[in-house]
């Protein structure tokens, strides 16, 4: 009797515990729906929840976006997470991101890149993406673009395009990547005629002439237009790291600073696209005790605080997105110094004076 | 034959031989890696006499270059460790993110870089016991005699840099004490306006109120560190010979007082 009952109690404790392990994790309450209270509504930061595993941290990052006052967010969705094979799409991930970000009023820029290895040669990089597969893309971003219609009205199309890394380890090639941008921008409109397409920020870059590691920007956006670009976007982003410099400190083609922006906007001009807008979708200063390109803590912030107010001054610029709100792990390098609150979702300083400064304070 | 008895018999053997086997795998986990940092770090600089250390010289005073030549705390504290464990020390310049890549990849056998310690490398590298402890630390002016701690500092106006981890650790102490937190951009102005009166303290880096003590006076640190941000220096896990070599070397230098004439020379 008593080896009979012990065996009774182990098979029911095994099938507890096999419950316990079955049962479905609890969802997140989207909560009531909330709108950013600030008094500068040009405000945005990255988000970077595309590796962020948990429901309520995605959350919480996105209240605590609010509560700072930031209206605007970049995020980025990998093609190759959401489309693992052809035609095959996983969207709950992504819709977590959108529908929490929806629901504490934000507007969500999308960031779409990272190749699937369905579309991609043995051997190369997510970066990969010979002309071949531009088709591929093009589907992704129409099956994208007809997923989130009327929840995400901004895309990006690729990133950094003009660093060969970017450009999985190839020369860089301007004219391509228009083509690129073209099929994604027609695909784009054919799902959704509201949505807008913004070309890829470039990365600020001093690269000599021929270097096999990219082309300045400036140069590489000329090249863009002298493709034909003007026809294949509605907003430019653009990238605007401020390095060691102050963010009032003058534009010039061979420095690396905030108003560099400025030089970008004049290539548009020049090209006679001066009726676009563009949106800084990736931008700050960096306070790691060691990196040769970081600054003081203090001075991040007040630089962070003045850009933003800059940017409520040019009427050219939708918006300023800061890099970057929080990630999910530690690098354990200068990149946690980017961010404005800690993995532990404990805000940093330069958290409580932008939010101060957004709320009006 | 009893057959209850049998099987109870059976089953202790079995336990006996699961605790066993348990035990065996405990002890091989712990022995290997010393047996083989005995077998290949340690006997390595054994037949070459020479330790090689990695190192960002770009943080004085701990670490950089004059007139061609490595000098700095670090410099020195790498010295006299070779010494004593009786090895050559070669540097191996490197850039700061750089250093435990490497590490691991057998560039070097030791970082010795102002290197804060990090809870969670701990399973990719081993760290020594403490080189230097850079945390926050209280300082007043030398004349000041009424604050000796933290406590305080109620209703007193405090500089701190503004954004850096004194002004965190500001802000979560002026919850719970309450003073006037005073930002200062920069840790040079944050205690030249506690010289000037302008503060009666200031919550600062060590490394900045050792820099400010030695170039120009005038205040002192009170009490225990705020914080604790210890630096250490980092070896392979599969160099435990080496690092007990220099964690036996640190403690006889801490005891004769050499870190502390260390900080004499390269502070003051």
């Amino acid at each position: 009797m008593p080896r009979r009952n012990l065996a009774l109690s182990l098979i029911l404790v095994a099938l507890a515990l096999l419950l316990v392990r079955s049962a479905p994790v609890p969802p997140v309450e989207l909560g009531t729906q909330r709108v950013v209270r600030t008094v500068n509504p040009k405000m945005g930061i990255h988000t970077r929840l595309t590796d962020e595993v948990e429901e309520w941290k995605i959350k919480r990052t996105l209240e605590m976006v609010r509560e700072m006052g930031a209206p605007w967010i970049v995020e980025y969705f990998p093609w190759g997470y959401i489309e693992p094979r052809k035609s095959h799409f996983r969207w709950d991930h992504a819709e977590a991101v959108v529908n929490h970000a929806r629901r504490q009023g934000l507007t969500i820029i999308a960031r779409i890149d990272f190749v699937p290895q369905w579309a991609r040669p043995e051997g190369t990089t997510f970066r990969y993406l010979d002309e071949a597969h531009y088709v591929d893309y093009g589907d992704f971003i129409h099956a994208f673009v007809e997923h989130f219609k009327g929840q995400i009205r901004y895309i990006i199309v690729w990133n950094e395009p003009n660093l060969s890394f970017e450009w999985g380890y190839r020369p860089v090639d301007p004219a391509s990547y228009t083509r690129l941008l073209q099929i994604a921008y027609t695909r784009a409109k054919e799902a959704d005629p509201r949505v807008q397409v913004m070309a890829a920020g470039l990365a600020p870059t001093l690269a000599p002439p021929g270097s096999e590691w990219g082309m300045t920007d400036l140069e590489y956006l000329q090249r863009m237009y002298d493709a034909g670009a003007r026809d294949t976007f509605d907003l430019l982003a653009i990238h605007a790291y401020g390095w060691r410099s102050p963010p009032d400190e003058p534009p010039a083609p061979d420095a690396i600073n905030f108003r560099r922006a400025e030089l970008i906007r004049q290539v548009m001009i020049r090209n006679g696209d001066g009726d676009k807008k563009a949106i800084i979708t990736e931008a700050g200063w960096n306070d790691h005790p060691r990196w040769t390109k970081a600054v003081r803590p203090g001075e991040r912030i007040a630089y962070t605080l003045r850009a933003y107010q800059m940017a409520l001054e040019w009427d050219w610029c939708q918006a300023l997105v800061m890099w970057a709100f929080r990630l999910p792990w530690p690098t354990y390098t200068y990149q946690d110094y980017f961010t404005f609150v800690a993995v532990d979702f404990v805000p940093k300083p330069i958290y409580e004076e932008v939010q101060a400064y957004g709320l009006g304070g | 034959m009893d057959w209850g008895d049998s099987l109870m018999q059976r089953r202790r053997v079995l336990l006996i031989a699961l605790a066993l086997l348990l035990v065996m795998g405990v002890a091989m986990r712990v022995l290997l890696p010393a047996i083989r940092g005995g077998e290949t770090t340690w006997a390595r600089l054994q037949q070459e006499g020479v330790l090689r250390v990695g190192l960002d010289p770009s943080f004085p005073p701990f670490e950089y270059e004059e007139e061609g030549s490595l000098v700095g705390y670090d410099v020195d504290l790498a010295r006299e460790l070779g010494h004593r464990i009786g090895l050559q020390v070669q540097f191996v310049s490197l850039g700061f993110d750089g250093l435990y890549d490497g590490l691991k990849a057998g560039k070097y056998d030791a970082i010795i870089s102002a290197l804060p310690y990090d809870p969670r490398l701990t399973q990719d590298v081993a760290y020594s016991w403490v080189t230097f402890n850079a945390g926050q630390r209280l300082v007043v002016r030398e004349d000041e005699e009424e604050i000796k701690r933290v406590e305080d500092l109620r209703g007193k106006r405090v500089a701190v840099e503004w954004g850096s981890a004194g002004d965190v650790e500001g802000r979560r102490l002026d919850k719970r004490i309450g003073f006037e937190r005073v930002p200062y951009l920069t840790p040079q102005e944050e205690l030249e306006a506690l010289r000037g009166g302008e503060v009666e303290a200031a919550i600062v880096d060590a490394v900045s109120a050792y820099g400010f003590m030695g170039a120009e006076g005038g205040v002192k640190m009170v009490g225990l560190p705020v914080t604790d941000e210890p630096y250490v220096i980092a070896v392979r896990l599969d160099s435990p010979v080496l690092l007990r070599e220099i964690n036996f070397a640190l403690k006889a230098i801490e005891e004769e007082r050499v870190l502390e004439e260390l900080k004499e020379k390269w502070f003051y």
